[in-house]
């Protein structure tokens, strides 16, 4: 008797995990993408495991694969151009700069949109036949906060507050060739009155802070933070949060850029490369890309503003992400976007590159 | 009947050629055309790309730069390695062959991993600076990173491996008994090397601090890294323009200014050279 009751607890256990197991896993096991290996270019580190974590057991649990092509959208880039649009990947993730390339030129393929039906959490500008918007960033000045009040230096609101001499060789900012690059570089050229055909004052901008260091991927940065040697770094917000994760005493400040703009965005998207047969795989995955999940941990864990509208105001909760990102819609307004068919990047970079070797 | 040796000249002839010669004749024949944008080329052959790399102060300042740290890089090397292969080549205990081969394997160490033991090294709160504050020697933080003298310093490290391993074969070849000849008629050590020593280096001290010259001028990661996106040469800025600017034209351009700088300092130093062992040889 007694050994009956035991065994029929362990069943109705067991019925109880399988049904949990199969609630979790709406689409578990239908097979749908048996065999089927999407190739998606994006970034390493943590955010590979933010998607390892949220979107790669649900591709999995249907028979698929993904495989992550980590690096930077420019060197994707690059791949594909070498390619001649022969891609190594299906998916990919887009910098607002490569837009106007990606419309100059034949390398994606038009998304059925009616299958990434959480579009409906993202605004009608953010998402088109060729691309979706993926993610934001807001960039922003992130600073040791310890460091800070130890020199007797007040909080920074603008760019020019870095040109003290007790930060001299402290401050890094990003490389024009790293992801946060361009829209920065516009974001010194708007803060000291120029905009993105004149760029000059941005440049007497940066060259104020001197001795400066340039970093090309942002994890140099909380590396940096780390070992003492910046005090100071124009970095996205995400950055900072995992500077702060990490231990280290830092905050974000969003810049003052001109009276009517506070902040600098960058915008991410994810294309379908036209070179993929796996059309249903991609469109797939950048719907989970979008939907909840995937969204509140890369706002949460990476930083990184959602575009879903739905996650953005459950972000305040998390006690990091409120402290350094900006949630109010109407500050978020106020950022500085840049528009990039209308100015001229490699006028941008070519100046860039005078300025650093004439230094 | 004859063996054909010449027959096994041909797998690694076509293995070079597709790799290394057609793969850059399509760069340098890309080279003569204007970059359009994405990679795209415009029809008309012409000498622009050409005439902006030698008239531009920008390409002509990073040729310096280049020319100018592989030139301190290789100095550096061949000071600091011309030692250690002179006291392991005349060692004649098994420490000789440890040593040489310790040196053999710090070559094998990726180039990443030991520029990065730099930065550690040089960082604001690492250990240099830290004893560097300890006993007053600076006030501040000393850095190599994002400096002429950093890259120099990296390329000093990829090549010193090298430079000892090429030097050690140089010495090897120097008798012993010339030394002895030249001590029992009584010149000092100082007299013997430059008397003894160096002269009969020379042709390999030359053909090694080619060598290693050739290897910075071409060596991207310790320009890239040591630079920090502050020092510029060719190699860092033909990846720039290439990744960053997708203009392949451009980058051709300025790999085949680089190819051509090299072989023609190569080709100046040698003759420079014989000029000397010439002028020598006239005067004794």
């Amino acid at each position: 008797m007694m050994k009956t009751t035991y065994v029929n607890i362990v069943m109705r256990g067991l019925a109880v995990a399988a049904m949990l197991a199969a609630s979790t896993l709406p689409a578990a096991a239908d097979g749908k993408f048996d065999g089927v290996t999407l190739r998606v270019a994006t970034f390493g580190g943590s955010w590979k495991e933010s998607l390892d974590a949220t979107i790669t057991p649900k591709f999995e649990a249907m028979g698929g694969k993904i495989e992550y092509v980590t690096g930077s959208p420019q060197a994707n880039l690059a791949k594909l151009i070498a390619g001649r649009g022969r891609a190594p990947f299906d998916v990919m993730e887009i910098l607002d700069a490569q837009v106007p390339d990606f419309m100059a030129t034949d390398f994606l393929q038009k998304i059925d949109l009616s299958k990434v039906p959480n579009t409906r959490y993202l605004a009608d500008f953010q998402y088109n036949e060729m691309m979706v918007a993926s993610w934001n960033t807001q960039e922003t000045i992130c600073y040791n906060t310890e460091k800070f009040a130890e020199l007797g230096i007040p909080a920074p609101t603008t760019y020019a507050d870095l040109a003290v001499s007790a930060l001299e060789g402290r401050i890094s900012i990003p490389d024009i060739t790293s992801g946060g690059g361009l829209a920065n570089f516009a974001g010194f050229a708007y803060a000291a009155g120029g905009d993105g055909v004149n760029i000059e004052p941005g440049i007497a901008l940066i060259r104020s802070l001197k001795a400066l260091k340039f970093w090309s991927r942002g994890g140099e940065t909380v590396t940096q933070f780390g070992s003492g040697d910046i005090y100071a770094a124009v970095v996205h917000a995400g950055w900072c949060v995992r500077a702060k994760n990490a231990g280290y005493p830092v905050t974000t400040t969003h810049p003052v850029i001109t009276d009517s703009i506070k902040g600098v965005a960058k915008e991410g998207w994810l294309g379908v490369m036209k070179s993929s047969e796996h059309h249903e795989a991609a469109v797939w995955f950048i719907n989970e890309y979008i939907a909840e999940g995937f969204q509140y941990r890369a706002g949460t864990k990476n930083g990184v503003m959602p575009v879903n509208q739905a996650v953005i105001s459950s972000l305040s909760a998390d006690p990091i992400a409120a402290e350094m990102l900006e949630t109010d819609p109407a500050m978020i307004a106020k950022a500085l976007r840049v528009d990039y068919s209308k100015v001229n990047v490699s006028d941008w970079i070519d100046s860039w590159n005078r300025m650093v070797t004439s230094q | 009947m004859t063996v054909r040796w010449d027959l096994l000249l041909i797998p690694s002839f076509i293995f070079t050629f597709v790799l290394l010669t057609l793969s850059q004749t399509l760069f340098l024949e890309g080279s003569f055309y204007r970059d359009l944008g994405l990679g795209r080329t415009s029809d008309e052959f012409d000498f622009s790309n050409y005439l902006r790399a030698f008239t531009d102060g920008f390409y002509l300042t990073t040729l310096w730069i280049t020319v100018k740290v592989s030139a301190l890089a290789m100095i550096g090397t061949l000071v600091f390695s011309f030692p250690v292969a002179y006291v392991i080549a005349r060692m004649r205990s098994r420490w000789g062959m440890i040593l040489l081969s310790g040196i053999v394997v710090s070559t094998f160490i990726t180039i990443v991993i030991k520029v990065f033991g730099i930065i550690i090294i040089f960082s604001a709160d690492g250990w240099l600076n830290r004893s560097l504050m300890a006993l007053g020697i600076t006030d501040a933080p000393y850095t190599i990173i994002g400096t002429q003298e950093g890259v120099v310093i990296g390329l000093m490290y990829f090549t010193l491996g090298f430079g000892v391993l090429t030097l050690y074969s140089v010495v090897q070849t120097i008798p012993y008994s010339l030394e002895e000849a030249a001590e029992i008629h009584g010149a000092s050590r100082i007299r013997m090397f430059w008397r003894v020593i160096l002269p009969l280096s020379m042709p390999g001290l030359v053909a090694g601090g080619l060598m290693v010259f050739n290897m910075c001028m071409g060596a991207f990661t310790s320009a890239a890294l040591l630079g920090g996106g502050k020092v510029f040469t060719l190699p860092v800025l033909i990846q720039r323009t290439i990744m960053m600017e997708v203009k392949y034209s451009m980058a051709g351009t300025l790999a085949a200014v680089l190819l051509v700088a090299v072989i023609l300092i190569n080709i100046l130093s040698i003759m420079v050279l014989r000029r000397m062992r010439v002028a020598r040889g006239v005067l004794a």
